[in-house]
């Protein structure tokens, strides 16, 4: 007999779709790590223009801009701390 | 979550992250037959049997790969009277450019050409360049990933000790 006190949406197999769907959204995530670039594979990743600084005077020009504007140095990736001591 | 659901998670992530086993020093060298960049026959290494064989992966966009062919030639001289063969294997997705590498840095052994990377995989690749030392027998005996000029003593002294036992009878 259906009982009024359980909603609607209630069902048996409340828990076994929510695990499911737990299973479903790891698999998923995990799918991410399975294709990782193999190191034959990274022919593209090392052309010039995916460098982060492809042209070495562009980016020394722009930095010596950046530096003057805020009156500070360093902060431009991973060398200086920021603390404009350097 | 019940200890079942846990189970079933650790699984599914267990299962993605699955290693393919590399070509270890001990295992036999997997089987490939590739196009050479000359058009020249194909090149098994099956046919190669009975001699040293030694394997480099290479491609245009490998800084130290510029070196290393190079110095390869010198390798290949020093053992000139021996049985003992340098297969070098472009994996270049576009050929082209493994061959306008070949004509900046031309070399005297045998290249041939992987675009698919399918060998690569099969030996399962840790790092650009990789190199394998296959005895006669077919066995991988040593393993170099990267490459530093210094490098070429210790294969040296691989390659002699290698050259130096006969094979086995099939």
């Amino acid at each position: 007999m259906y009982s009024k006190k359980k909603s609607p949406a209630w069902s048996p197999y409340r828990h076994m779709r929510r695990s499911a769907l737990l299973l479903l959204v790891a698999a998923a995530l995990a799918g991410c790590a399975s294709a990782p670039v193999q190191p034959w594979e990274r022919g593209r990743l090392a052309r010039w223009d995916m460098r982060w600084d492809p042209d070495g005077l562009k980016a020394a020009i722009d930095n010596h801009t950046y530096f003057s504007k805020e009156g500070t140095t360093g902060a431009i990736g991973a060398a200086g701390g920021g603390c404009g001591c350097n | 979550m019940s200890a079942v659901a846990r189970l079933a998670l650790a699984a599914v992530f267990f299962a993605a992250a699955a290693p393919i086993l590399a070509v270890e020093p001990g295992a036999p060298a997997p089987a490939f037959r590739l196009p050479t960049f000359d058009s020249a026959a194909p090149v098994s290494l099956a046919d190669l049997r009975g001699k040293v064989v030694f394997v480099d992966f290479w491609a245009s966009w490998c800084s130290p790969c510029r070196q290393s062919l190079p110095l390869y030639d010198k390798l290949r001289s020093d053992f000139a009277a021996a049985d003992f063969v340098i297969l070098a294997i472009g994996l270049d997705e576009d050929v082209a450019d493994a061959k306008a590498f070949l004509a900046e840095h031309p070399v005297k052994y045998t290249t041939l050409q992987n675009p698919q990377g399918d060998v690569a995989k099969a030996f399962d690749l840790k790092g650009m360049p990789s190199s394998y030392l296959i005895d006669r027998d077919g066995i991988v005996r040593a393993r170099h990933v990267g490459f530093e000029p210094k490098d070429i003593d210790v294969l040296k002294k691989e390659i002699a000790g290698l050259v130096a036992v006969s094979a086995h009878a099939p």
